[in-house]
């Protein structure tokens, strides 16, 4: 295969995955995640405070992730978006929720069940010793009524609960047992320091059953069952950050970014096809490509890879700029191949020795770029991160474009006699 | 038509030290003006059906004892509220007192962040920074020498410096996505940087008759063209994000621009100027200096 055709190949491949692109992005409106700050919606950060019995684990987290999207899962919100951050944070995101209060308590509740021994009890409640047992050994709840009534919880303990539960409570016979859900221990009163019930422990109990009692509603009982079934939290949350974006400032952002994203990109075509003539042309072209190819891109992570890509308004940040650094690698290039034409080489001279050594420069440029970028991403919280991960994944589209594209085409223009003639170019021969 | 960029160095030193100096004085006197997500707090944006008075909100809040809030309006229907950092119970209270003082409104954002998140984002993003300086100084000894490195990485803290002066003197609120702008700075600046070392590199091996001082300025003359190119290309879409991107994104675009600029700058009048100062320093080249050091100025 000659060196044109490999160059006409090279092309065809691209315009293929152009046209790839497209096919996958439309329609566009279906295709593109959004984030909740361009559509609205409620995004929680919730951070695990480690306590004595409930440490912060690689493991103890990935339940409590677990545990959060089944809750979640049951309160019926289209779309939810549950993910690790960082080493001890949980990021949560439900879009279009239309009230953020209920989702918030339930999602907030940490649901860390303990039973915890009432050390003495004083005119402002009682005051509780170090846990014994934790949520986590509850096999199963649910909801009964006791025989006058009123509502209570009965739980099952897992073979390994049953035992612990059992050593407890031989040692606690006669004395007080509180069961408490995410205690407070801040709180003035019971309730608010979350003891649900501190029964006096008539005997031992070793069948591995017990039930919850005390002074609440059948609404309450339903939420305890709820909590306890889907697994109590195996670590302490607290909300870190919680941001509730209105549907109409999300519509709003997002006609902002795209506006200014147009203008950027017509800006740097005009500015290129000015200085450059038709190698801004070529310019144009490449960024074409370069932005079709990104949102492809995009859309295929969400739609062949388990990695979701939602578009956030740093996110556009992100992409908005690298439509200048792929700009840059033309000029990088361009300004090459003309100090080349006008060192007297010709057009196909200068395209092919231009790019050599503009490649070069270019590669180095961006690694650095995408050292900082990759930093970023490794170190960074949110908003940070999102824009880390356009850019970088920028980068490495342009290096593509240029490469496979870009060089291509310009080598097969060089060629042509017709389009030798310097006033294309924007250059004049043997000037310096 | 050739610049001189080595031989007058030391009125771009001067011009440098002195908008660097009343940066760092300002960082002093008036320090910086730290986002919510530094601090922990609420923010509150809400739009009313009505038309309000800042003065009503104040009233409102001060009922709830947050009288010393930061209340903002952005025009007549809408208002943007920073209080203390507060529970949810709080929160919810917030919302309710201003709806029934000044009727029916819709949150459009309600963001509240915890103090020690903000730890957690200044940590990480310091971590972020000199994690990224030590990654580029060995890349690019790697790739260069040294001596490269060391100015590039003197003109970046150059670029820093300029842009927390400036966002000290503006006042302008400093955010997580400001971070992410002034690391996205340093790629930028050391990219203009690395166009111009790759061709003093290419440059030094037939360095005939110069100093390594003229060697580099004409270096900077043959791609100044180029730099002026590829900052415009980069500055243009800022400029649009400036002009077009909203609020939340206009801050954003403010750090990157005044980045951008010092960036272009420095790669030429602070990069390259001390890189020669390094050089210059080595017997290769002071022989050269005392050789043909006073001709062709």
């Amino acid at each position: 295969m000659s060196q044109r055709q490999k160059y006409l190949l090279s092309v065809f491949f691209v315009l293929a995955l152009v046209v790839a692109s497209v096919y996958l992005i439309y329609p566009p409106a279906k295709s593109t995640r959004l984030g909740l700050d361009l559509k609205g919606g409620l995004h929680i950060v919730l951070t695990a405070r480690p306590l004595p019995k409930a440490p912060v684990t690689e493991e103890t987290m990935e339940r409590a992730k677990v545990v959060i999207e089944e809750r979640i899962n049951k309160l019926g919100v289209s779309e939810p978006e549950i993910s690790r951050q960082g080493s001890n944070s949980i990021l949560v995101q439900l879009p279009g929720v239309k009230d953020p209060r209920e989702a918030l308590d339930i999602i907030g509740k940490t649901a860390l069940l303990e039973f915890r021994p009432v050390t003495t009890s004083t005119a402002e409640g009682l005051v509780l010793g170090e846990t014994l047992m934790t949520g986590e050994y509850v096999k199963d709840a649910a909801v009964d009524f006791d025989d006058f009534g009123k509502p209570k919880v009965d739980i099952e303990f897992t073979p390994e609960g049953a035992k612990k539960f059992d050593q407890i409570t031989a040692e606690m016979v006669g004395k007080r047992l509180a069961i408490v859900l995410d205690y407070n221990p801040k709180g003035r009163t019971d309730e608010e320091k979350g003891i649900i019930s501190a029964p006096v422990v008539n005997e031992r109990i070793s069948g591995g059953r017990a039930e919850i009692t005390g002074d609440f509603t059948i609404d309450f009982a339903k939420k305890l069952a709820l909590v306890l079934q889907t697994g109590s939290l195996p670590v302490k949350l607290d909300i870190s950050e919680s941001r509730t974006v209105g549907p109409t400032l999300g519509s709003d952002s997002l006609r902002a970014a795209l506006i200014a994203g147009i203008a950027g990109l017509v800006a740097v075509v005009l500015y290129m096809i000015f200085f450059y003539r038709l190698l801004g042309l070529i310019t144009a072209g490449a960024l074409a490509v370069f932005s079709t190819l990104f949102w492809g891109t995009i859309v295929a992570t969400n739609k062949f890879t388990p990695l979701g890509w939602t578009l956030t308004l740093p996110g556009i940040a992100g992409i908005i700029l690298s439509i200048g650094v792929a700009a840059d690698s033309s000029v990088v290039i361009f300004e090459r191949v003309k100090e080349e034409i006008r060192a007297g080489k010709s057009f196909k001279q200068a395209a092919d020795k231009g790019f050599t050594f503009g490649f070069k420069t270019m590669v180095i440029a961006d690694v650095v770029t995408l050292i900082a970028a990759l930093i970023l991403i490794w170190q960074g919280v949110g908003p940070v991160r999102g824009f880390a991960i356009s850019l970088s994944v920028g980068i490495g589209i342009d290096l593509f474009t240029t490469f496979f594209f870009t060089h291509p085409l310009l080598s097969l223009l060089s060629s042509s006699e017709a389009l030798n003639k310097s006033l294309l170019l924007g250059v004049r021969k043997g000037v310096a | 038509m050739k610049l001189e960029f080595i031989e007058n160095k030391k009125y771009w030193f001067w011009l440098s030290g002195i908008v660097i100096s009343i940066g760092i004085a300002s960082l002093f006197l008036r320090g910086l003006n730290y986002g919510l997500e530094f601090k922990g707090g609420v923010f509150f944006d809400l739009s009313f059906k009505k038309k309000i008075k800042i003065e009503a909100v104040r009233e409102s809040l001060g009922k709830l004892g947050l009288g010393t809030s930061v209340i903002q309006l952005v025009n007549e229907k809408e208002v943007l509220i920073r209080t203390r950092p507060l529970n949810k119970d709080e929160q919810r209270k917030v919302v309710e007192m201003i709806q029934s003082d000044l009727g029916e409104l819709e949150i459009r954002d309600l963001k509240n962040v915890s103090p020690s998140w903000g730890k957690e984002i200044t940590r990480s993003s310091i971590a972020a920074l000199l994690l990224s300086l030590v990654g580029i100084l060995i890349y690019v000894s790697f790739k260069f020498e040294f001596k490269m490195a060391l100015s590039a990485i003197i003109a970046l803290i150059h670029d820093l410096l300029v842009v927390v002066g400036i966002y000290s003197l503006a006042g302008k609120e400093v955010t997580p996505a400001t971070v992410a702008a002034v690391l996205t700075i340093l790629g930028y600046s050391i990219y203009d940087t690395i166009v111009i070392f790759h061709r003093i590199q290419e440059n030094s091996r037939n360095i005939g008759r110069r100093t390594y001082g003229m060697m580099v300025n004409d270096s900077i003359n043959q791609v100044l063209v180029r730099s002026i190119n590829t900052s415009l290309t980069s500055i243009l879409p800022v400029v649009s994000i400036l002009i077009f991107g909203g609020e939340t994104l206009k801050d954003f675009a403010f750090a990157l621009f005044v980045g951008l600029v010092s960036g272009a700058y420095s790669s030429i009048f602070t990069a390259s100027p001390i890189l020669v100062i390094l050089k210059e320093t080595e017997p290769l080249y002071k022989n050269l200096k005392r050789k043909y050091g006073k001709i062709a100025y």
